[in-house]
């Protein structure tokens, strides 16, 4: 929702730093967002309170404190921490996306063996060998363990080929 | 005396030689079990309730209770050490047991842990033999507006919550309460805030939510200077508490025992919310509330000693009223049906034998959890010595593992990394993260129980003021949100000061 | 680094030991749906319950759930999730996939009613069903607190005549089986209560009910049978042609002079769309497990008369319940 924020630097002195302001944006459009959709809910039925009125009342909260936070910044800004290591966020965000959207096509053991590897080898730096074995043991060793020892089923490959042969 | 010639009677059927191995057992593969991910308690105890088939009736419950306290242990144990909560009750948790790991006292965390659990428990036990009966008929005094006003005092932490910005804690507040509406309005049945998808109707789960603002998060907020050196492994001598740690956890395990017991007794209340509102008690009564979020030790000891005490005291309704207070409850009255007992005050009469043999194997389930799992806190610690790239992996391994086996969905996994990225947000932005999972667990009660009220009323809100109970909790809620306010002075100077 | 090198053994030492307990199990995950191998040992099914732990929904469940497990072979889940009235759980059934590693309790009138309201939005409608088996018929009953001045039906229907809404009543959630009970009530007798809808379903309103906060329970025989045992309600009237054998004592509206009959009917289904093969194991176990003596005997002692159907019949008995629910729909839908 917000995450254009992350890339913002650190906000110099007497400014309001760009990230608060997409964040407060972001808010605002979020509580705007909920108390439209909230009256279409219907706030108050012959019944009671509807299924709209709470989503309303934390809408206009959620602007009305926006709102203030804007106000107390514009007095005030306040110094917001140095921005996250965007390779990182990028590289670890990115990967459990990949993951997540071909683990149903490749099987969870070939998709968290790559997912691994990548995050120990290529960005952990760790040796062949130690990054083999726990690539290895987190993958199939954990598919094995789940499904038959635990009888908790994680995705086999959606793939026919990869499925025969066990992935 | 009858009381407890009776329990002595109890303790004496518990206490054979196959009970104790049985227990040991369970409780030994229920913290195993509640250490992978994907598994709470609820599951844990089903996926091994064939075990205890073939036993007697006194054998498996005593080795099913072994069983759920062991897999709630379990969740603790990942809250603390890998800041992924294996439950909605040890979620809280991982803030200040995560941060005492990061600051090398991950053995002090969780034999506190350990320890607050079996005080909790036990105490709650014994309230379950001195006073089941007037004990149970408490609980029912909590009508629909009762529990509304129960809630009214749970939100009004939000002000003990806040840090340095209520405004900030709002916004928190109220993008919890937001997010715990998406999915099939409970009352009425009209889909709310569910854009058209089918895997939002059942709203988003708890669990992914709390893994991708509390766990993942915290992996994409490490900086390049520090993520090596984020967790230190504690040398041998800080596995176990100081004597300042113990003297300070003392009141906060009462406060803990207190609430969870208090709410415990309550149906349709669940454990999570104990450990938060345990959590914001802290926040609000403790002598060192300026330290939780940087690991105090009141963090770990109050949650998880109300949490404990919540689900030993949830049974007292059971025993008394034959109403299950919870899943995990539910999962052991359908262990009592599967022996041919049903619970309730029949149990006492029909079945007294059995009955108080239960009683007794939960005091031993708990003593035994305490043995078993003090020993066992400087081999769970040993997993930080593991290498970080090494313990990234495994932690982001676990995380999708647990996000996946909630609904078997990789859904969810996007849940959990879309709520990642919100919680970065939200540090960056230095909004608080606890008032959001705070309304998160509450609002859904809440908004079920405004409505059951006002029904009752039929449409009159002086409904929760009419009746003393609910008037006296509103009254404490609204007190507890103007006490800043009162004394408006000192702490706004201390607020102001711009320290992170 | 041989420290390290032994640390990361050590993790992946331990992930493999857990492999060891599954190894023989071999890895044969052929994506073939005829449904012939079903179920697959070690995958569990999942029993969705659309109420909270405790109703007579749950508690049936849980009794069927290990001789399934023995029938078929494999774990079988109890899962509680309640809300709307049932319909929170009956949406997370149906839209399983249907593989046969998902079921379902089903009640109507619930599941039968809460697609036809549109105003409740429900994505399912009767055809998203596929039904395996009907279990018990539970009869409405109508209860007062054990100190209330009604000591007859008809004084308490006779006061409600006389002062509308002045007694509170509970139900299941909107448009569920009480919800209708009390909507033909008042249409035959004209007494009118003022409905308090507990959405998680029988417990939670037996709770609020135990605690005073309503004035009359709307329930089913199983839910008031043990109370009636303790003395904790006082049963007026149950909605039946013949009296409830667990309420011997309890006589039926007719008997009162009140021509009217409900009650909560429940059997077990799966998400339409299931393969032969596999609804026919399904629907097998189910009746291994529902005909089961110690079962049936054990339901009795709940208060549960156990009224068996095949898939085929319940489904036909649930098409006739959708027609006769149509007509008094009106009768519980919003009046704005």
């Amino acid at each position: 929702m917000t995450t254009e924020s992350l890339m913002a630097k650190p906000g110099t002195k007497g400014r309001i730093a760009k990230s608060v302001l997409a964040g407060i944006g972001a808010f605002v459009v979020v509580g705007v967002y909920a108390l439209v959709s909230s009256l279409g809910l219907g706030l108050w039925t012959s019944l009671g309170p509807g299924p709209g009125l709470f989503p309303f009342a934390m809408g206009a909260l959620l602007v009305a404190m926006s709102v203030l936070w804007l106000l107390q910044e514009l007095r005030r800004p306040s110094e917001t921490p140095g921005g996250a290591d965007l390779g990182l966020v990028i590289a670890v965000v990115v990967s459990l996306a990949v993951l997540a959207a071909v683990l149903d096509l490749i099987g969870f053991q070939l998709g968290m063996f790559l997912f691994l590897m990548f995050h120990l080898k290529v960005r952990g730096h760790r040796g062949w060998p130690s990054s083999l074995i726990i690539a290895l043991a987190g993958s199939v060793g954990a598919f094995y363990a789940f499904n038959y020892g635990l009888n908790v089923t994680l995705p086999a490959a959606g793939i026919p080929f990869l499925n025969s042969i066990g992935l | 005396m009858d009381t407890l010639n009776e329990l002595i009677g109890g303790f004496a059927a518990a206490l054979t030689w196959q009970n104790l191995i049985f227990a040991f057992l369970g409780c030994l593969l229920g913290t195993i079990i509640g250490v992978l991910p994907g598994i709470g308690p609820v599951a844990g105890v089903a996926l091994l309730i064939p075990l205890t088939m073939n036993l007697d009736a006194t054998g498996a419950i005593i080795m099913l209770c072994a069983i759920f306290y062991g897999t709630a242990y379990g969740g603790t144990i990942t809250s603390v050490l890998l800041n992924t909560p294996g439950e909605a009750a040890s979620a809280i948790t991982t803030i200040d047991g995560y941060a005492m790991t990061k600051i090398g006292k991950a053995g002090a965390a969780l034999t506190i842990a350990a320890v607050g659990s079996f005080v909790g428990g036990t105490i709650a036990t014994l309230g379950l033999v001195a006073a089941a009966k007037p004990l149970g008929e408490l609980g029912l005094l909590v009508g629909p507006p009762e529990f509304f006003a129960l809630m009214v005092v749970g939100i009004s932490l939000l002000v003990a919550l806040a840090g340095k910005s209520m405004v900030k804690a709002l916004i928190s507040g109220a993008l919890g309460l937001l997010i715990s509406m998406v999915g099939i309005d409970p009352v009425a049945g009209a889909p709310r805030f569910t854009f058209g998808s089918d895997n939002l109707l059942d709203g988003v789960s708890f669990v992914a939510v709390i893994v991708g603002v509390f766990g993942l998060s915290e992996i994409l907020s490490y900086r390049k200077d520090t993520s090596a050196s984020a967790v230190h492994a504690p040398g041998l001598r800080s596995l176990l508490p100081t004597g300042t740690e113990w003297r300070r956890s003392a009141p906060s395990m009462a406060r803990g025992t207190g609430i969870g017991f208090g709410l415990g007794l309550i149906p349709g209340m669940t454990g999570s919310v104990s450990s938060l509102l345990a959590y914001g008690a802290e926040k609000k009564f403790s002598k060192h509330r300026n330290q939780l979020g940087k690991g105090a030790v009141e963090g770990v000891a109050g949650p998880e000693t109300a949490n404990n005490a919540h689900a030993n005291a949830a049974l007292i309704p059971l025993f008394t009223l034959g109403i299950p207070a919870s899943p995990t409850i539910a999962v052991l009255m359908g262990a009592f049906l599967q022996q041919g007992l049903t619970p309730g005050p029949t149990l006492f009469t029909e079945h007294s034998e059995i009955a108080w043999a239960i009683i007794a194997s939960l005091f031993i389930g708990n003593l035994l959890l305490l043995l078993l799992n003090v020993p066992l806190v400087g081999l769970w610690t040993s997993i930080l010595r593991v290498p970080a790239p090494i313990l990234t992996a495994l932690i982001l391994l676990f995380m999708v593992i647990g996000a996946y086996t909630i609904n078997f969905n990789v859904f969810d996994v996007f849940v959990m990394i879309g709520f990642g990225l919100l919680g970065l947000a939200l540090r960056h932005l230095d909004i608080p993260l606890a008032p959001m999972v705070l309304t998160l667990v509450l609002g859904p009660l809440m908004e079920r129980s405004l409505r059951e009220s006002l029904e009752i009323s039929q449409g009159d809100f002086g409904i929760f003021l009419n009746r003393p109970i609910s008037m006296v909790l509103i009254a404490i809620g609204v007190l507890i949100i103007l006490s800043p306010l009162l004394k408006l002075r000192k702490p706004q100077a201390l607020n102001e000061d711009p320290e992170t | 680094m041989p420290r390290t090198r032994l640390a990361a053994v050590l993790a992946a030492a331990t992930l493999i030991a857990l492999t060891g307990c599954g190894a023989n199990a071999g890895g044969s995950n052929n994506a073939n749906n005829s449904g012939t191998d079903f179920p697959k040992k070690g995958k569990t099914i999942e029993l969705i319950v659309s109420f909270s732990s405790g109703g007579a929904v749950d508690t049936a469940a849980r009794l069927v759930q290990p001789i399934l497990e023995k029938e078929l072979g494999t774990n079988v889940e109890v899962v509680n999730k309640p809300g709307a009235g049932g319909q929170i759980g009956y949406t997370q059934l149906t839209s399983a996939k249907p593989d046969g590693y998902t079921i379902g309790a089903t009640g109507s009138p619930s599941v039968v009613v809460s697609p036809l309201d549109p105003a409740r939005g429900a994505k399912y409608t009767r055809s998203s069903f596929q039904p395996l088996g009907r279990q018990v018929i539970d009869p409405t009953v109508i209860a007062v607190q054990p100190d209330s001045p009604y000591k007859t039906l008809k004084e308490l229907l006779d006061a409600a005549k006389a002062k509308p809404k002045s007694m509170t009543a509970s139900t299941t959630g909107l448009q569920t089986g009480e919800h209708f009970a009390l909507a033909q009530l008042q249409e035959t007798t004209g007494a009118e209560f003022a409905p308090v809808h507990f959405s998680e379903g029988a417990s939670q309103a037996t709770t609020a009910f135990l605690g005073k906060h309503v004035d009359i329970l709307v329930a089913n025989v199983s839910d008031v049978t043990d109370l009636n045992k303790q003395g904790k309600v006082r049963v007026l009237g149950v909605m039946t042609a013949e009296r409830a054998p667990s309420l011997p004592d309890v006589p039926t509206f007719k008997e009162a002079g009140y021509d009217i009959e409900a009650g909560t009917v429940r059997g077990y289904s799966a998400p339409a769309g299931l393969p032969d093969a596999v609804a026919k194991k399904l629907e097998a176990a189910l009746k291994k497990a529902i005909e089961d003596p110690t079962v049936v005997k054990k339901m009795e002692d709940l208060g549960l008369q156990t009224s068996y159907l095949s898939g085929a019949d319940y489904a036909q008995f649930w098409a006739g319940q959708e027609d006769d629910f149509k007509k008094v729909l009106p009768l519980v839908t919003k009046k704005d």
